[in-house]
């Protein structure tokens, strides 16, 4: 709001004024504030999360929550299974998704609105609505408490975005390049594993970080598909750092940190580049 | 096509002939590259484990360390068969469903079940455990408390074999109470409430008694014992009588501790966690809690009040004339009906819930036993407080409803009590609206 | 594999091949939604219109299931929440977004590390965070509670009121999806032509006048797309209420899977609350396209 305002008024340059600066910083402080609350939590001890009234600062440290979590095999075994899901979901989406946005950015074909609308429609799909069928499904298909149900049904759920991403992508690429390639006598698929992928290396890999981050805090069908603590991902076991009557609150906090750091690092080494990506999905939305 | 493009379609045909099959070549093997790295990942297969002699149990991560031990000792003894375990949910309602889902899919693998005091009924029923009567015979029943064994009976049969108990204990600050000028806990609610009120007037603790309110089964327990410790009770066979005056008594104070400011309004959000936080860091004068929280006692990390400044006693009736009760929970051994192996399956169950081990239980994770004769052990008594008082409260200790419908029941009770803790609904109604719901229940279940 | 001749039966002959082309290309990914998500949901539709239970199907009873909905009051209940839910914290997210995007849009010291600040709310998962809000929101101990309290926002746990506990699930959606939205309308932001802004500099609009005559209405595609997926996300809203909410507020979804998967005699009505719920999520989505497709069609 004060960003309008503060260019309002006249000024030599289009700098921001410290009226921005202000809002930034109270944007910045309000987005993480709660996360910072989250870093106080895994290091305090038990009894002061449950301090009333609250303390602001940590009046005690304690580092037994990180123990807590570094020395739980299952959790460490959790953020291997996240990795493989994440990744293997990540990479089906794309070898998916990827052709089927190429054909409906350049190719005509029959069905091509119905089929474009029909992918997009799984983006109104209650996930919950699908559980129990699924689950009939997978039981028949002897897919039950294995990495494969997961992976699955996440590429499937992640499809839509991945091919809304891509499809804007490839169509505002020029189309002199796969041209000059067809009457060089490449076929469409040649044109598009030799000058179309190269080219749209933002635009993949804007889709593959948005669709890691999405299939990596996944809980739902992990929680309902895999019975077996050697298979759960991290955010299935978090909620486990509990007993039948206690809660970990302190451990919980942080692993959540312990899972939440590597995708930041990746947000901010690509940070640049997710814009770039998005900014083609949006140009022919 | 026309016959001009046929010359060019028979290129263009090559052309699209040549294409598909690279797709198909690239796309075939990036699938197959994808299997192989994702089969080679599924890492240990987890179907059947029931070779004769093999068994294979589910684990709750609250006695890992100490099963996991005891199972090692056990494998040892018996070299013919070997008992693997698998790590499950700690939140038994999720480790329940879990089970469930699988039997409905088709059956689980596991054979030996390790679960809640609420779960036989809503296995038996439907036939995914086996009855176990032949096997623990009568005579084998009574070194066990009755209560527990009851809970594990559906129809006259036998399907459980008990392992540990937990029952319902109030917690009270004995110095808070010493100052305020009561020498003794309170035996009613009424005298309770009057305890608390002085205690908060005169020390200024803000809680007079906090309790586990939130909508989930914790909270189905306490509006049972409110209601059980009127006098009254929710069911009696197949028959709601959850509108008796009795019942509605226990509704009544539930509701008016609430309402007259001794217990506060946030209990309708407590889980354990939140109510034994509250009493633990000394600010509240009494509580309802298991056992378990006695422990945290001598923590600093834990708790800023000391053992000696706690004592647990029974939980208060309604009148005198009323018998002391609570309601309890506790984790019992079942037998898959598939089982491939029974007999090895039983051989763990008994070497598990035998005295000794039972006994290692207690003294290692403060769990109370469901053998009487180890209440009257002196090492156990000294390791675990809940038992020295475990010899009241324990034989005193009813279960949940027993019904093949628990799920929807407890669903339903536990909204209901919610609703009269918040004062959104009267007693009255809160018992009008749970007969309708619960009868419904039965008679939709048949 | 040189074709070489007369262009217009290549053009001919090459639609035949584009199309069988791009049959192949889409077929794994239309092969695999509708073997995941389509036959489950017709699956679910054919259930619902049955006296269904998890094993076994049941006799037909047409609309019955969805009869018995409607008088539900829990259902009706999530319903309201699940829509006051989804419009108040989509236009929260409008807004708020727009506002940081265009404040994002122009170059500043500082703006990659406000851009990672302000995207790290996304990618916290839903559960855990979920899970630590209900202990900041709890009474006594929660620093949200207590902050709210000092301000005298409320007097009664804010945990225990379903109006204040609707709220906070708005403000923890808003909270951790503002930043989503942002990031998408700031990649339309950058697609707005920075000579038409200037140009308009010069003629002497301000600011505000810029804003609403010129950038919005070039913005119109993104904002409803953006609206469309986010809309989307939050009818189907779960995690976030089944965690925090714990039971006591439900949305369509979490009633969804009280029957299908907690209850044992609620399936049939829990199936039928999940095909009206994708059927509504279907309508609202299509009003979206229309008018995406008007927009679109008014550009060209």
């Amino acid at each position: 709001m004060s960003a309008i305002r503060v260019k309002r008024r006249p000024r030599s340059s289009s700098a921001p004024g410290i009226g921005f600066y202000i809002s930034a910083t109270v944007l910045v402080l309000l987005s993480i504030a709660p996360i910072l609350w989250v870093l106080k939590m895994s290091l305090i001890p038990r009894a002061e999360l449950f301090a009333s009234p609250p303390t602001f600062l940590p009046q005690d440290f304690t580092l037994s929550s990180y123990s807590t979590v570094f020395s739980d095999p299952t959790f460490i075994r959790g953020l291997f299974n996240s990795a493989l899901i994440a990744g293997v979901s990540t990479l089906a989406c794309l070898l998916l998704g990827a052709p089927a946005a190429y054909a409906f950015a350049r190719l005509r074909f029959r069905f091509r609105t119905f089929l474009m609308t029909g992918i997009l429609a799984l983006a109104f799909f209650p996930a919950v609505a699908v559980i129990a069928p699924l689950f009939l499904e997978f039981k028949a298909l002897d897919l039950l408490n294995t990495y494969w149900a997961v992976i699955i049904t996440d590429t499937v759920f992640v499809l839509p975005l991945t091919v809304w991403i891509l499809t804007a992508f490839f169509r505002q690429l020029p189309r002199d390049l796969e041209d000059a390639a067809k009457v060089d006598g490449a076929t469409t698929l040649q044109a598009f594993r030799h000058v179309i992928l190269p080219l749209a290396a933002p635009g993949v890999a804007t889709a593959a970080i948005i669709a890691f981050i999405v299939t990596w805090n996944e809980f739902l069908f992990a929680n309902t598909f895999l019975f077996d603590s050697d298979h759960w991902p991290a955010t299935v076991v978090i909620p486990n750092f509990a007993t039948t009557h206690t809660v970990e609150y302190g451990a919980q906090a942080a692993a959540a940190l312990v899972i939440t750091v590597p995708i930041a690092l990746v947000v901010l080494a690509f940070q640049r580049r997710i814009v770039q990506g998005l900014t083609a999905g949006a140009l022919k939305g | 096509m026309d016959p001009v493009s046929t010359g060019e379609g028979q290129i263009t045909r090559e052309r699209g002939g040549t294409s598909r099959r690279e797709f198909l070549v690239v796309s075939g093997g990036s699938l197959v590259a994808v299997s192989l790295f994702g089969l080679s990942a599924c890492g240990g297969d987890d179907g059947g484990g029931t070779a004769s002699g093999d068994v294979l149990m589910n684990l709750s991560p609250d006695v890992k360390e100490i099963v996991s031990a005891q199972v090692e000792a056990f494998n040892k003894q018996n070299p013919d068969g070997e008992v693997r375990t698998r790590i499950t949910p700690s939140d038994t309602g999720q480790a329940f469903d879990q089970l469930r889902t699988q039997f409905q899919g088709g059956g689980s693998d596991i054979d030996v079940i390790m679960g809640d005091i609420i779960w036989p009924p809503q296995f038996a029923a439907n036939g995914y455990i086996a009855d176990l009567s032949e096997r623990f015979t009568e005579a084998d029943r009574e070194a066990f408390i009755a209560g527990v064994i009851t809970g594990n009976t559906y129809e006259d049969e036998i399907y459980g074999v008990p392992w540990f108990t937990d029952a319902g204990f109030l917690y009270y600050r004995r110095d808070l109470l010493e100052d305020a000028g009561f020498s003794e806990p309170p035996q009613t609610w009424d005298e309770l409430r009057e305890m608390a009120a002085k205690v908060q007037q005169d020390a200024g603790t803000p809680n007079g008694f906090v309790f586990t309110g939130a909508q989930y089964e914790g909270g189905t327990v306490l509006g049972l014992e409110f209601i059980r410790t009127a006098g009254g009770d929710v069911l009696d066979g197949d028959t709601v009588i959850v509108d008796t005056p009795e019942a509605i008594e226990g509704l009544a104070i539930q509701q008016s501790l609430v309402a007259d400011g001794i217990a506060p309004e946030a209990v309708a959000n407590f889980k354990e966690e939140e109510a034994s936080g509250a009493f633990l860091r000394g600010d509240s004068v009494f509580m309802r809690m298991w056992p378990y929280a006695y422990d945290f006692l001598g923590d600093k990390e834990q708790s800023s009040i000391t053992v000696e400044q706690v004592e647990l006693t029974e939980l208060p009736v309604a009148s005198e004339d009323i018998p002391r009760v609570n309601v309890g929970g506790g984790f019992n051994f079942f037998i898959n009906a598939d089982a491939a192996d029974p007999d090895a399956a039983y051989a763990l169950i008994e070497y598990l819930t035998a005295p000794e081990q039972q006994k290692q239980l207690a003294i290692e994770g403060a769990y109370m036993p469901t053998r009487t004769e180890l209440y009257d052990d002196p090492e156990i008594i000294k390791a675990v407080p809940g038992v020295r008082l475990g010899k009241e409260v324990v034989p005193a200790t009813t279960t949940p409803p027993v019904s093949p419908y628990y799920s929807d029941m407890s669903l339903v009770m536990s909204e209901a009590f919610n609703a009269n803790i918040l004062g959104s609904a009267t007693p009255e109604e809160t018992a009008a609206t749970l007969k309708s719901e619960l009868e419904s229940i039965i008679s939709r279940g048949g | 594999m040189n074709g070489g001749t007369g262009t217009a039966d290549n053009r001919r002959g090459a639609g035949a091949a584009e199309r069988r082309t791009a049959r192949w290309m889409v077929s794994p990914a239309i092969l695999l939604i509708v073997a995941v998500a389509f036959f489950p949901v017709a699956y679910s539709v054919y259930l619902s219109l049955h006296d269904a239970s998890i094993t076994s199907v049941g006799g037909w009873v047409g609309f019955d299931n969805y009869a018995q909905l409607f008088r539900d009051s829990k259902f009706t209940g999530a319903l309201l929440n699940t829509a006051v839910f989804t419009a108040v914290s989509v236009t929260i997210e409008l807004v708020l977004g727009l506002t940081i995007a265009l404040g994002l849009n122009q170059a500043f010291r500082g703006r990659g590390a406000v851009r990672t600040a302000v995207l790290l709310p996304w990618a916290f998962p839903v559960v855990v965070s979920a899970l630590m809000w209900r202990l900041m929101l709890q009474d006594q101990v929660g620093i949200v509670s207590y902050l709210v309290q000092s301000l005298g926002l409320a007097d009664s746990p804010i945990l225990s009121d379903r109006t204040s506990l609707l709220i906070a699930a708005i403000l923890v959606d808003v909270w951790k999806t503002t930043p989503f939205m942002a990031l998408l309308l700031l990649a339309g932001l950058q697609t707005v032509p920075k000579d038409v802004i200037e140009a308009a500099k010069v003629d002497g609009a301000g600011a505000l006048r810029r804003l609403f005559s010129i950038t919005l209405p070039l913005l119109k595609p993104t904002i409803l797309v953006a609206l469309l997926f986010r809309t989307l996300e939050a009818w189907g809203v779960y995690d976030l209420f089944w965690v925090m909410a714990d039971r006591q507020l439900d949305s369509l979804s979490t009633y969804t899977f009280e029957g299908v998967r907690v209850s044992q005699l609620n399936f049939a009505p829990g199936t039928a609350a999940a095909v009206f719920t994708f059927f509504a999520a279907l309508a609202i989505a299509l009003v979206f396209i229309k008018l995406l497709g008007a927009r679109t069609a008014e550009e060209r």
